[in-house]
């Protein structure tokens, strides 16, 4: 699904992603974790093809084809889906309009019908109700006025409607309560099937609690430094970054 | 003589050759010896700064325009926005005038026109060159139903000038709702004026939509006088081409009058559209709202002029003017300068006005879910205006408003 081979990557001209090495096999879901600065949301902006996340070196390729050589939105159409850390508003384009044009988009890109507009909006229903969003939110503008929380929900409720190949979700449990965490982490579990790869990008192993990864990587420094399996992440809860890193850390 | 004198002369000439014994004679020999007296607009005047009329030495000025030809395929170009249809085809009137319940609709007599003509060099050219008026008056405490929608059809190969002149009287406690809309394409200038009188307590919603194609021109004026407890709701769409130049003066001369004035102009390619906005509070208590947005790309150029004046008797005035703005390229340019003068301290009064980028994060995030970068800065370019376009009372209007607008971006 995802092969990411020793990728350099910069912002502004300075080296962020130092030689990282990564596989994703479909079906698997995939925890990086690693402290403040050690290159995780900058690994999911180089994915979804962020301006300005320059690929220096190495290569990473999405069924193997080639990321460079592809646009975000086809990234998008290609079934790579983003998750944001933090979620855009856009006012004055609503919610509805802007779900309307993201799926007819893909849906194109994937040699699907349209869906009519019943469908689209029973479906666009059934998924913020799995997310615990009130309908209303469909006609408000994108993530306008939206609390912490309610953006994060709207990402997966997009997630749900898009059923991408990729689903990168960067920092999603940032400042979620656990009841909002709970409900992220059914709609991500719902979407877990043996064709769809999920990486969960994250500070915290709390997360992991509620979505169990197949494997844990830790980041630092732009590399990954250990990978294993779940029990690595508690193994990180209980003795912090800082056995691995090398350095004090208060996590 | 300079290019600026030349084109006096031509528009005293094009004026002159406008003179005929008809009951406006008189009207249109006293606006020329105005004309005579003022001088042409150039760049060094302040409220021409940014425009210049280079454009009309192209000869706009020296012929007036052909009557349409008959096979003129007018009413394909026009939108079915209401329920009364008054075409006006190259200045002049194609058709029946239709007699809604309330509302007369006849040409303008000399009688009838009124004399306080924009103070304008373009206003008083119109004026010397007229021949054929509209003239909308209802009758007192009468709701006029349905919506009257007058089109201004301007059309030619070569350059010309058409006269459009409309006025709009209210009586006492009458309600209207009209469109002045403006169609047509070639490098033809259509010289506009408007004059709208508001009687006591009465309601007009008023649309002025201009969607001539880029190669076209257009200088416009606009004059709405409001007089007790009038309500004036006008919105006004506007979209660049070769020249649009639009003067709009509001006097709100009786006390409780309230105006509610909104705005989108687009300028993309090498467009260029002028707005001159000139708000007066003269009597105390009256309330003013305006909204108006402006979006420039590629080389298109926009100017704003936001002008409230508060007079020394006006007491208690409220009055708020906002212009927002967006550049879609780094070659457009938007200049923008909200005016404040108020000659009395009970007043409250807001103005500002923003110039912005499109919000890259806004571009990434759309993108981010499939959708395509063009598609994003039209969903963009719609949200940022959605709002004043939704302010727009009637559906009919509002859905043709986001179709125009989905084209101009």
């Amino acid at each position: 699904m995802l092969e990411v081979r020793d990728l350099h990557a910069a912002v502004e001209g300075k080296e962020i992603l130092k030689g990282l090495t990564l596989t994703v096999k479909p079906g698997e879901v995939h925890a990086i974790m690693g402290p403040n600065g050690s290159g995780k949301s900058t690994l999911s902006n180089v994915l979804a093809g962020r301006d300005g996340y320059e690929i220096t070196s190495g290569e990473v390729l999405f069924e193997g084809q080639p990321l460079a050589d592809m646009e975000t939105e086809e990234r998008a159409r290609a079934g790579i889906f983003l998750a944001f850390q933090y979620p855009v508003e856009i006012p004055g384009v609503s919610n509805m309009e802007f779900l309307k044009a993201s799926l007819e988009a893909v849906r194109a890109a994937q040699g699907k019908e349209p869906l009519d507009a019943v469908t689209l909006l029973r479906r666009a229903r059934e998924a913020c109700q799995h997310v615990n969003l009130d309908q209303q939110f469909l006609k408000r503008g994108v993530n306008e006025g939206f609390s912490g929380g309610e953006k994060k929900r709207n990402e997966i409720m997009q997630m749900m409607l898009l059923e991408p190949k990729l689903a990168l979700l960067d920092e999603t449990d940032s400042g979620l309560d656990i009841d909002a965490l709970q409900v992220v982490a059914k709609g991500v579990n719902a979407l877990r099937s043996p064709e769809r790869s999920i990486v969960l990008v994250t500070h915290y192993q709390r997360l992991l609690d509620y979505i169990v990864p197949d494997f844990v990587h830790v980041l630092a420094d732009g590399r990954i430094i250990k990978s294993g399996g779940k029990e690595l992440a508690l193994e990180l809860e209980q003795k912090g970054y800082g056995w691995l890193t090398g350095e004090e850390e208060s996590a | 003589m300079t290019p600026a004198e030349q084109l006096k002369q031509n528009s005293v000439t094009l004026a002159s050759n406008a003179q005929h014994q008809d009951g406006l004679a008189a009207h249109r020999g006293e606006a020329l010896d105005k004309l005579r007296l003022l001088p042409f607009p150039e760049k060094k005047q302040e409220a021409w700064k940014y425009t210049g009329l280079n454009a009309l030495t192209a000869g706009q000025l020296e012929r007036v325009a052909p009557a349409l030809s008959a096979d003129a395929d007018i009413a394909s170009s026009i939108p079915s926005l209401g329920d009364c249809l008054i075409v006006v085809g190259n200045g002049v009137l194609t058709g029946q005038l239709p007699a809604p319940n309330g509302l007369s609709i006849t040409p303008l007599s000399a009688d009838s026109i009124n004399d306080a003509s924009p103070d304008t060099f373009f206003g008083w050219l119109n004026t010397a060159s007229l021949s054929h008026g509209l003239l909308l008056k209802t009758e007192p405490n009468v709701k006029v139903a349905g919506i009257v929608h007058l089109v201004f059809f301007n059309q030619a190969q070569t350059p010309c000038h058409a006269t459009n002149r409309l006025q709009i009287e209210l009586a006492e406690g009458s309600e209207l709702t009209v469109i002045e809309h403006y169609i047509g394409s070639g490098p033809i200038l259509t010289n506009a004026l408007t004059h709208i009188q508001a009687g006591a307590n009465s309601r007009l919603t008023h649309y002025r939509l201009q969607s001539e194609s880029a190669d076209s021109l257009h200088i416009g004026n606009l004059q709405i006088d409001q007089q007790r407890d009038s309500r004036v709701d006008s919105s006004q769409l506007m979209r660049g081409n070769v020249l649009r130049r639009n003067d709009v003066h509001v006097r709100m001369l009786e006390s409780g009058a309230d105006l509610a004035m909104r705005g989108v102009f687009i300028a993309r390619d090498k467009s260029h559209i002028d707005n001159h906005i000139n708000v007066e509070h003269v009597a105390p208590h009256c309330h003013s709202d305006q909204v108006y947005k402006g979006i420039a790309g590629e080389n298109g150029r926009a100017v704003f002029n936001g002008r409230i004046h508060i007079h020394q008797y006006a007491k208690g005035s409220d009055a708020g003017l906002s212009n927002n703005n967006m550049l879609l390229s780094n070659e457009a340019e938007i200049d923008s300068k909200p005016e404040l003068e108020i000659y009395n301290d009970d007043v409250k009064c807001a103005h500002g006005t923003t110039i912005g980028q499109m919000d890259a994060g806004q571009l990434f995030y759309l993108r981010s879910r499939g959708i395509d970068a063009a598609s994003a800065k039209r969903m963009l370019g719609t949200g940022f205006v959605n709002e004043t376009l939704h302010a727009m009372q009637d559906e009919a209007v509002r859905e043709w408003a986001t179709q125009w607008l989905g084209e101009a971006l």
